[in-house]
């Protein structure tokens, strides 16, 4: 036997060791960076070869929100981020509504087209909006940053709805209606208990979109409409890591609220790509 | 060469807190075609993927052709298996699929293609090497599972339930099929099923099993006429129970006190008086007189309860002794109505005495 | 009138509620993206006239060649390193070990996180003061200074398979699950080790689900901007070429800026065809035995 194939023989007889160590090492790999940005948000001293920071500090935490900005970029991230989830959450639950219950000619090739602007990198139709939005003086407004956010928050709201409304069974609500129940009954009694968690869902996924919405941001933003993305990227090309990284970790905070939602209940499967089972 | 092709010495398997597999000893001898039989659960399964290697049992071994295979992983066992949903290579031709087992050995194309050939004519599904496992029937695909676990010429055959994903009608068809090539490769079968049709007609040997115990191990006619325990009695065909103790007894009969009567059976060997017997009767063994024919040994009056008629047979629920209930089938010929009295006749031959439990 | 509205109510209702998504989509995808073409073709900072100019200066342009280049190249090598990634990795994941529920999670969390502060992560892991370059100057021997790896060509495909390497295997673990096992077992019991069992049955039938997802991975490497923008240093990908024709120069080229995106656009909506012609096909990895 060749080397070669001597080589692969021990790796494959040796799996359970292999499979452990690329586990470990995976998990060191996808951690280890963001431990980092946590360990530098609260560092004080921390330079040269040392593996920890020395001492821990809430200074550049405090820093970011005085002289950082913080609290008025918050208040922008907040807004837009509310007025993106109305508009997409309205667009969704109608649009939702069509595509669950009603008969709707192409439904798959309607939904791929829906998706669209998620599969193509923003700055692609950015430009244009950017453009757009210059003559119609929406740059630097809340309006328009928002807007510009529903084009990534819709998609998902829309399709999240969709799968909500399919599974509201007709035949609840047909029982409804002989227990006695007129149509104002049933759509408070029946169906909006029965969407609420679609409805929420879908708010959460939108929000959480339109927080960490950088490129979008950046084509149409201006002095009153910084965003947290758009203040972490300045902040690094002010070169303070420290500052960039307490901002950072206020950025990610919907993240993790997403993942332990996601590692709960929805497929991963359905989070990717978003064509194949819609 | 022993005469045992294959031996379970003492097998147990647990999952958690189930006991799938309980000191389980079975022989299986060549060239004989031995079904596990049994409910769902009672460990036919388990015991057939001991086989394979794909379980290991955590007691016992397990013996084929005289070596212990029980350590051995199984695609070194030179088994051949025909599963319940075929598990044909769906990327594969019919071609290739059969192949696959002498590609793997490393035979050469020639030899192969042969080979190949040769077993699909086995199972009469010459010319369609081409094709691909989605545009066959289901029945074809089972003829391919069946050529590609014989094609390397195993020793051993081991199907898993595989006529239950075919319509009933196929299900006859295959069955004849899979016995045909069975007998005329003489190859040593292990069938598992729960249909007890299948195995009564397949089997050169039945093994009943329940709850990882082997209930009894016999041909058709035994485990059919002869059953050793209440369970494989209820388990194939109907019955009928008539719990009693023994009376008195001689060298070749009987008497069993049961309910207000005397049934009179086939002696059991070592029955002492007094002892609690359990007498079984199919009821289509059962003979249904007219009350004023004369009465005699084992002749008892009944009162029908109920009469349902089935077409080719009428179904009778009865009531004799004190209280005793038996189920009765006849023909359609005569018929008795609900509430009448009749005479019943229980052959003193057919009344088989299981011993209590 | 009521007439027209009693046979066709029902499509006119489904028209009112499609009504706002389709408005949404037009006016903030399909018709800035349509402006976008049109931008392109017009000559820098005019309201009129048409040209081909900002296409062929930058299709002919060297500058405009290594734009192109670098980003197949930084694509193509994070694609390749995630298929390698993940192909084991969903191998071990779909044997339900202990913890893998964890790991599974793991997997989760680059697609969750702003590519923004993956990237920020990131160059402080591998930055000259990153535990990485500890870890090499304390324990391996011969390295006494810090190996660049931010703001490299290696680096940033790295970066990149940080990010999107869940993609691909979440679409082979995907594959790999709706596998039947049986098949594998038939393999088995034919006398084939598990070795031959995974390279002639298991990865035939799950290439066309490892396609896929890495379509999707060379997608979001294809059209990354933030991570480039932070971590790139000098290299600049397409996406961050065009935010640079328009925030670098003043006045900003739109035009040229159009061009290129609408080359990059392009060149996406072939990969999005192809990423579905796998998916067709991905769907075809079944096992027999249903009954027709």
């Amino acid at each position: 036997m060749t080397l070669a194939r001597a080589y692969l023989r021990a790796m494959w007889d040796a799996k359970l060791v292999l499979a452990f160590t690329l586990l470990l090492s995976l998990t060191m790999f996808i951690l280890a960076p963001l431990l980092m940005i946590g360990l530098r948000s609260v560092g004080k001293g921390w330079f040269g070869r040392l593996w920890l920071p020395p001492q821990l500090t809430l200074d550049w935490y405090r820093w970011a929100i005085e002289v950082g900005n913080i609290p008025e970029v918050m208040k922008n991230t907040l807004i837009i981020g509310g007025i993106a989830v109305a508009v997409s959450t309205a667009i969704g639950i109608f649009a939702g509504w069509a595509f669950g219950r009603r008969q709707l000619p192409g439904k798959e090739v309607l939904m791929a087209i829906v998706l669209l602007p998620r599969m193509i990198p923003p700055i692609t139709y950015g430009l244009g909006v950017a453009k757009i939005f210059y003559t119609l003086q929406l740059v630097d407004t809340y309006l328009g940053v928002a807007m510009a956010h529903v084009s990534v928050c819709a998609p998902y709201a829309i399709l999240v709805l969709s799968a909500t409304f399919e599974g509201l069974d007709e035949r609840v609500l047909e029982a409804a209606g002989v227990c006695g129940a007129n149509t104002i009954k049933r759509f408070f009694y029946v169906v909006l208990p029965l969407i609420m968690p679609g409805i929420l869902a879908s708010m959460i996924f939108s929000f959480t979109n339109s927080y960490n919405e950088f490129t979008l941001t950046l084509l149409t933003y201006g002095p009153h409409t910084v965003t947290l993305p758009v203040r972490t990227y300045l902040a690094v090309g002010d070169g303070y890591w420290e500052i960039t990284s307490a901002m950072a970790m206020l950025m990610v905070v919907p993240s993790l609220v997403i993942l332990t939602l996601i590692q709960r209940r929805a497929k991963p499967e359905k989070l990717v790509g978003g064509f194949k089972g819609v | 060469m022993t005469d045992a092709m294959i031996e379970f010495r003492d097998v147990s398997k647990r999952y958690d807190s189930l006991l799938a597999n309980d000191h389980l000893s079975l022989t299986i001898r060549r060239g004989e075609l031995m079904t596990l039989l049994g409910p769902s659960g009672c460990g036919k399964t388990t015991a057939l993927r001991c086989l394979t290697g794909y379980v290991r049992p955590d007691e016992g071994r397990v013996f084929i052709d005289g070596t212990d295979i029980t350590d051995l992983p199984t695609h070194q066992r030179e088994l051949g298996m025909v599963f319940q949903n075929f598990a044909l290579f769906p990327h594969m031709t019919v071609q290739d699929n059969v192949g696959f087992p002498l590609m793997i050995r490393n035979l050469g194309k020639a030899e192969r293609d042969e080979r190949v050939a040769q077993a699909l004519r086995l199972v009469r599904l010459e010319g369609y090497g081409a094709h691909y496992p989605r545009q066959l029937s289901g029945g074809q695909q089972q003829r391919v599972g069946l050529a590609r676990a014989l094609v390397y010429r195993p020793k051993v055959l081991l199907l898993d339930e595989p006529l239950s994903n075919l319509d009933a009608k196929l299900r006859e068809e295959m069955r004849f099929e899979i016995k045909e090539v069975v007998t005329r490769l003489r190859i040593t079968a292990v069938y598992v099923t729960h249909d007890q049709g299948e195995a009564l007609a397949l089997s050169d040997r039945v093994a009943i099993m329940n709850r990882g115990r082997l209930e009894q191990v016999g041909t058709p006619e035994e485990i059919y006429e002869h059953p050793q325990s209440r369970f494989v009695a209820e388990f194939i065909g109907l019955s009928n129970f008539l719990e009693g103790h023994v009376q008195s007894a001689d060298r070749d009969t009987m008497v069993v006190s049961i309910g207000g009567v005397q049934v009179a059976a086939p002696a059991l060997p070592n029955a002492g008086l007094g002892q609690r017997v359990l007498l079984f009767l199919r009821p289509n063994e059962v003979e249904l007189l007219r009350p004023d024919v004369p009465g005699g040994t084992n002749v008892f009056d009944a009162h029908v309860e109920k009469a349902t008629y089935l077409g080719d047979t009428i179904d009778y629920r009865l009531t004799f002794g004190q209280g005793l209930a038996l189920r009765v089938q006849t023909d359609a010929q005569r018929r008795f109505g609900q509430g009448t009295e009749v005479r019943i006749r229980l052959p003193r031959i057919r009344c088989w005495a299981i011993t209590s439990g | 009138m009521t007439g027209l509205w009693r046979t066709h109510s029902s499509k006119l209702i489904t028209l009112f509620l499609l009504l706002p998504a389709l408005a949404g989509f037009f006016g903030l995808f399909f018709y800035p993206m349509l402006l976008t073409l049109i931008l392109s073709f017009r000559p820098e900072g005019q309201t009129l006239g048409w040209t081909l100019e900002n296409y062929t200066r930058f299709l002919s342009d060297p500058d405009g060649h290594w734009v192109m280049l670098l980003t197949f190249i930084l694509a193509l090598g994070a694609t390749a390193l995630s298929v390698l990634l993940s192909v084991p990795l969903a191998l071990i994941l779909r044997e339900k070990g202990r913890g893998h529920r964890f790991y599974r999670l793991m997997v989760l969390i680059p697609l969750v996180v702003p590519g923004l502060i993956g990237a920020l992560g990131l160059l402080l892991f591998w930055g000259p003061r990153g535990w990485f370059n500890l870890f090499l100057m304390q324990f391996v021997p011969f390295v006494n200074r810090p190996v660049a790896v931010d703001y490299t060509i290696h680096g940033l495909i790295m970066f990149y398979v940080w990010l999107y390497f869940p993609y691909t295997c979440i679409t082979t673990l995907s594959s790999l699950e709706s596998l039947d096992r049986s098949i594998e077992e038939a393999g088995e019991v034919s006398g084939a080790t598990r070795w031959q069992v995974l390279r002639y049955i298991v990865l035939p039938l799950i290439t066309p689900g490892i396609l896929a997802g890495s379509v999707l991975t060379f997608m979001a490497a294809f059209g990354a901007f933030s991570v480039p923008l932070i971590a790139g240093g000098n290299y600049r990908p397409l996406a961050v070429e065009i935010y640079k024709q328009i925030a670098v120069p003043i006045p900003a080229r739109w035009s040229a800026a159009s061009a290129i995106a609408i080359v990059m656009g392009a060149l996406q909506v072939i990969f999005l065809s192809l990423y579905m012609r796998f998916v067709r096909r991905a769907g075809g990895a079944r096992g027999t035995g249903d009954l027709r």
